[in-house]
């Protein structure tokens, strides 16, 4: 059999992988688009509450609704799509990767130069964070109730709590409560709240539901089916305060204690890995530290809105589709301890493009704030901002056109108080 | 003064005069109460003497705490009344099923009475899978004697089943440096005991382990340690002992016993009353009530509880054999379980146990203390161990009695019984010795021929992601569902799904898949394929969604469609 060949493949159909097919058709570019499930859309097609889209289209879509304006533009005679598809391998060459992949035609291996990784992100799980009990039927995280109830119309609860308060999390409280499930609170072990404020009024305040801070819950019980969970006050390390144990009869406990970008294909062909972001260094170009393989969306960093991941994926297939193979040299982009992580990480002095997106989250909630980036000392940008806070990723353009940037120039990014 | 004088003496001041010795029929009876469970289980150990007794039986009445009655199937029917086995085999676990499958090398009838969904479901599905060279082990121990026979019979049963198995060794490591002549010396004293063993220096350890403690200082390796996947041997077993014509009765627990002139006359269970002629014990937990059922009360459980985690396949490369340090042996309890660190068969590491003694059966809770302990003790050997590598972890309960050694032998009291009971460590690796063993008992009991007929092969669910492409795709070929990738973590197709639905031994539960063919063990734990495994057994069994199970009674996944569940 005759392996085929393609310019760009792209292995996710969510909406960074959808972005980045089109945008590396549009640039010319034989494209392959991998999707394991059966539809295209990714998490978009679950989320059947609106507000995606503003950023982009001015408009507030439900995910079925957004991810609709891309599919529409399918089929696309650049685009081979194959969907129910797997990749099991992904192998590098002198001039590209064989990709190993797995569907109900069989076993096949293609051929592609270069590489979009948009496999999105999972949900941290109760063992993660260290849920103890009974090992009961009734904990799910926030994606998979909501699968349960806005895929397959069945309710996996009829009084619940809620750990974490996640933008899932949060908009499964509103779901639920409409569905007429009753939803005891929202607990979060931090402070303030983890998701968006838009999400805290629209969800919680507007239909009377709890948000329970420096809270966690610490035990499950239940034999068959969960029947109460303990919850107990933390402290300021979040640890568990003896002597506060309170215990809330209901039938399941739904978890939006974080998202991981999906990266062990990325980590199988050695991508150097951020540890703050959990996805792979990349440059301005969202090109991985291995030539060819680019990576965005929510498997790049985790995004709040889904309108950047289109944007990120946009980026990435347009820089594929153009992918030369040069040797690249860099010079990092160092963010102080300010900062929950910045994207990218390295910008590549071969392959200039300019103005550089950049992409971040402050590490704590904080006041008037003001961003400085230096090359070398000087001061090359400036941005002051009212308030800054971790789930709120924040978006900056740089331009570096005409600095002299060399792979030792100090590119740092700090974050200072303003009075 | 006697054996029971001083002990009851010793007993007085102990505990205050609340509790003493008495014997009965050749057993030592410790009777009285108190209020703390660790004082009963000390009691017990103090007295235990299998030289001068039958056996220890604690009767101590634990004041101020209700032990937690035995957890029966809700189901109730007539379905197995009147029936006439040759054999009735006292539960599903590795024990119960290993024993089963032998007996079928004999022409018996053979029931098997397991009182939960599935076989595999306590201490069988809930340990670290290891199979021991014997390195903790005493001459005159059936523990020593079974575990010796049974670690040599792993390859060939394995293969016969189709069950992954793996010799990979384990390394002990020392990290004194003084006593190192001492240990260089010590694969001596094993080999003498039938253990083979070799020393390992510093620096060979380094090559072969890279990732060890730096603190170690040297180890002594055993080759013929092994791992397996515990439950997915059992469930083989049952398999096979199925296939050969054994009927294995799910749901289904033994109520009582109608026991007259030394003789079970007839099993009362929730499915009715059957009249084997052989009773086989192996209710693990629950063989001391068995005992009791039967008017063959010699032994007395006592529970301990162990927690085991499981890491992500990252945390693999640490440890590619079993690695348990010397040292963080419990001392205070003396016996084994110091724990270690287990490269799976399925690519995992694995880590634990502890061993906490407890009076609850059945209660598979895990704790943070228990998580912390472990990790604490493990990074002693493996540094690197990270716990946010955990993917999950789970609790078993082994049934240890006073003796601490199996108990494998007909009835002292009753003649119509075997006992395979007061199995824990190393029961996994000596289950296929045991059963041979126990079968030879029955068979010349009942004086039953030769089973022909009986096939000791099983075919196993086929595993695409572990075969070469070629074979990969052929399956495929034939049938599509095995290129459906369901479970995206540990790369389960639906076609395995089907089968582990289409198995002799029925499987309808949503664990009951993830046992069989991994679906949802992965890192995201089902998070994905959750939702998919339970559409699929729905379509199958064509039942609502809200049929399907987790596990058990009463462990429904959804209610109901959207607003009418209320």
């Amino acid at each position: 059999m005759t392996v085929l060949r393609y310019n760009v493949t792209v292995i996710g159909g969510g909406p960074a992988g959808l972005a980045a097919a089109l945008s590396a058709a549009k640039e010319g570019a034989e494209v392959l688009l991998i999707e394991r499930e059966a539809r295209l859309g990714g998490i978009l097609k679950q989320c059947i509450h609106d507000g995606f889209g503003l950023v982009r289209f001015g408009e507030k879509l439900s995910g079925p609704e957004y991810a609709h304006r891309f599919i529409e533009q399918l089929p696309n005679p650049n685009i081979t799509l194959s969907m129910l598809t797997f990749v099991t391998k992904i192998e590098k060459q002198s001039d590209g990767f064989v990709i190993t992949m797995v569907s109900k035609d069989g076993i096949r291996d293609i051929f592609t130069k270069s590489l979009v990784l948009a496999s999105g992100c999972r949900e941290r799980t109760s063992r993660q964070i260290g849920i103890h009990g009974r090992h009961c039927a009734g904990i799910f995280t926030a994606g998979t109730a909501q699968y349960y109830t806005n895929i397959l119309g069945k309710m996996p609860t009829k009084r619940c709590v809620i750990l974490g308060s996640g933008d899932i999390g949060l908009i499964m409280a509103r779901r639920l409560t409409l569905e007429g499930a009753e939803v005891v609170g929202v607990y979060e072990a931090k402070p303030t709240a983890s998701g968006l404020m838009r999400n805290v009024y629209q969800c919680l305040e507007d239909f009377n539901i709890p948000l329970y801070t420096s809270k966690t819950v610490t035990r499950v019980f239940g034999e068959g089916r969960l029947c109460a969970v303990e919850v107990s006050d933390v402290d300021a390390c979040m640890t568990p305060i003896p002597g506060t144990e309170k215990i809330i009869e209901c039938d399941a406990l739904i978890l939006s204690v974080g998202l991981i970008p999906e990266n062990e294909l990325a980590e199988s062909i050695g991508l150097p890995m951020d540890y703050r972001t959990k996805g792979p260094v990349t440059d301005q170009n969202s090109m991985t530290m291995v030539n060819g393989v680019f990576c965005c969306g929510n498997a790049l960093h985790v995004n709040d809105l889904v309108d950047y991941v289109s944007e990120s994926g946009e980026a990435a297939g347009r820089a594929a589709a153009g992918y030369l193979q040069k040797k690249r040299s860099f010079a990092e982009l160092k963010a102080d301890d300010s900062f929950l992580y910045i994207v990218p990480q390295m910008i590549s002095l071969t392959e200039r493009k300019e103005p550089v997106t950049v992409y971040f989250r402050s590490k704590t909630e904080r006041g008037k704030t003001r961003l400085t980036v230096t090359v070398d000392g000087s001061e090359i940008y400036k941005k002051s901002y009212s308030q800054l806070r971790p789930p709120e990723m924040e978006r900056i353009e740089i331009d570096f056109k005409g600095m002299q940037i060399r792979p030792d120039s100090r590119i740092c990014f700090a974050l200072a108080e303003v009075d | 003064m006697s054996y029971i004088a001083a002990l009851n003496k010793r007993l007085n001041v102990l505990y205050d005069g609340k509790v003493f010795a008495a014997e009965e029929n050749g057993c030592l009876h410790l009777k009285g109460e108190l209020s703390d469970w660790q004082d009963i289980v000390r009691a017990g150990l103090i007295s235990v003497n299998p030289r001068k007794y039958i056996g220890l039986v604690n009767e101590i009445r634990l004041t101020g705490a209700q032990i937690p009655a035995v957890k029966l199937p809700k189901s109730a029917d007539n379905t197995l009344e009147g029936a006439r086995p040759d054999v009735l085999v006292i539960g599903g676990g590795i024990i119960g099923c290993s024993i089963a499958r032998e007996l079928k090398r004999y022409k018996m009838d053979v029931m098997i009475a397991e009182k939960e969904h599935d076989v595999a479901m306590h201490a069988s599905g809930r340990n670290d899978g290891m199979v021991h060279p014997g390195v903790d082990l005493r001459r005159g121990q059936l523990k020593k004697k079974y575990n010796d026979i049974g670690n040599r019979m792993f390859k060939t049963v394995c293969a016969e089943l189709g069950v992954p198995f793996r010799y990979v060794g384990q390394y002990l490591c020392f990290t004194s440096v003084w006593k190192k002549p001492l240990i260089a010396a010590a694969p001596l004293y094993w080999k003498a005991m039938n253990v083979p063993a070799e020393y390992v220096n510093r620096r060979n350890l380094k090559k072969r382990e890279p990732n060890l403690s730096p603190q170690i200082s040297c180890a002594v390796f055993f080759p013929m340690a092994g791992i397996v996947c515990p439950y997915g041997l059992t469930i083989a077993f049952a398999e096979n002992a199925v296939n050969n014509g054994a009927k294995l009765c799910l749901d289904t627990a033994v109520l009582a016993m109608e026991v007259e002139n030394g003789k079970i006359q007839s099993v009362l269970t929730n499915r009715g009353r059957v009249y084997p002629k052989l009773v086989i014990n192996a209710a693990g937990v629950f063989s001391e009530d068995i005992a009791k059922l039967a008017h063959d009360h010699f032994f007395s459980i006592h529970p301990r509880r162990g927690t085991n985690i499981i890491f992500d396949k990252k945390a693999a490369y640490q440890v590619r054999t079993i690695a348990s340090s010397m040292g963080t042996l419990d001392k205070k309890s003396g016996h084994s379980k110091g724990g270690g660190i287990v490269s799976t068969v399925d690519g995992n590491l694995l880590v634990g146990p502890d061993a906490i003694e407890t009076y609850e059966r059945e209660n598979f809770e895990t704790t943070a203390e228990s998580i912390r302990n472990i990790t604490d003790k493990q990074k002693r050997t493996s540094p690197h161990l990270d716990n946010r590598d955990i993917i999950t972890y789970f609790t078993g309960i082994r049934a240890a009695t006073y003796e601490e050694d199996f108990i494998i032998s007909f009835g002292k009291f009753t003649s119509n019984l075997i006992h395979a009971a007061g199995i824990q460590s190393p029961g996994v690796t000596a289950a296929p010795a045991i059963a041979s063993d126990i079968a030879k008992m029955a068979a010349d009991y009942l004086g039953a021929a030769k089973n022909e007929q009986f096939d000791p092969i099983r075919v196993p669910i086929p595993m695409p992601v572990s075969m070469p492409q070629e074979k990969r795709d052929a399956l495929i070929q034939k049938d599509e569902n095995y290129g459906v990738i369901v479970c995206r973590c540990e790369e389960v197709s639906r076609g395995e799904i089907l089968d582990a639905l289409r198995r002799p031994v029925p499987c309808d539960t949503v664990d009951g898949v993830k046992r069989r063919v991994r679906a949802g063990m992965g890192r995201c734990q089902g998070g994905f394929c959750g939702p998919l495994v339970t559409q699929i057994i729905a379509g199958e069994l064509d039942i609502p969604l809200e049929q399907v199970r987790k596990n058990k009674d009463d462990s429904n996944i959804v209610f109901g469609n959207n607003k009418e569940a209320l």
